[in-house]
């Protein structure tokens, strides 16, 4: 290795990354993933099909109070918003794997629509919760 | 010396060369359909939020072969995300009891069991035992 000459190293100070913040939302969402799809993915979403849950269970007065109970913000939380950030995290580096874009502006599409799905997610959650049965 | 180093060049398909890359690659794209599983819920919570014969509709159209099929595949994503997640909880950070460390059969056995019991609790949230008895 050639030893460097003063003038290659940089100036100024490294930026500080902002990347802990993305990657704990990351690792965050990637344990909810983990813990909590499986059982939404088969009695919500497949539970009818495969016969483990009736129509009458998943009827809209259970699931309007289950999901619009306070608690079930915490539920929206774990299920869309964090797996959100999983999600765009591994797009993010996945379009640079893929060569297909890098850089900032990749960067801000993908966090940024991982925040504003997220905004929508609230936003019905704390809209849907009047409606009357 | 300013001479340009050598650079290798990185083909968009690198990680077609080895197994281990494809498998990186593959536990990446768990994500696909993770964002449409997050997308169903997404629709899901709107559909709550506009009352009864919204959620009607929102069930009859999860009922359609292609996306019961897409889910189906979200399911399995998730589970693949979950082994690989869950292997790599005692390696990153291994638990210790008194002098020895727990065994890393039984820290990811451990987490199964916990996908197991969401299961479970979610089946007994939407009323699963009052639906059988």
């Amino acid at each position: 290795m050639p030893t460097l000459k003063q003038n290659d190293t940089p100036s100024t100070a490294p930026r500080r990354s902002d990347e802990p913040i993305w990657w704990s939302l990351f690792s965050a969402g990637g344990v909810c993933v983990a813990m909590l799809v499986p059982a939404i993915a088969l009695l919500v979403l497949l539970g009818i099909p495969l016969g483990l849950v009736s129509a009458e269970q998943l009827s809209y007065q259970r699931l309007h109070a289950l999901v619009f109970h306070p608690l079930g913000l915490g539920v929206v939380l774990a299920v869309i918003v964090l797996p959100l950030f999983h999600a765009m995290h591994r797009i993010h580096h996945g379009l640079h794997d893929l060569k297909l874009a890098h850089g900032r502006l990749a960067k801000w599409l993908c966090y940024g629509s991982a925040v504003l799905l997220s905004a929508v997610a609230l936003w019905l959650w704390l809209s849907g919760g009047n409606t009357s049965v | 010396m300013s001479r340009k180093p050598y650079q290798p060049p990185m083909p968009a398909s690198w990680w077609l060369k080895h197994p281990a890359y494809r498998f990186y690659m593959l536990r990446e794209a768990t994500v696909l359909p993770l964002l449409f599983f997050i997308g169903c819920l997404l629709y899901g919570l709107y559909a709550l939020g506009q009352g009864e014969a919204s959620w009607r509709q929102y069930q009859a159209w999860l009922q359609q072969p292609w996306v019961l099929a897409l889910n189906g595949l979200a399911l399995l994503a998730s589970l693949f995300h979950a082994w690989t997640f869950f292997v790599l909880f005692p390696q990153v950070m291994p638990l210790r009891l008194g002098s020895h460390t727990l065994p890393a059969w039984l820290m990811v056995s451990a987490q199964w069991a916990g996908v197991l019991l969401t299961v479970i609790a979610l089946w007994w949230l939407l009323g699963g035992l009052d639906a059988d008895a």
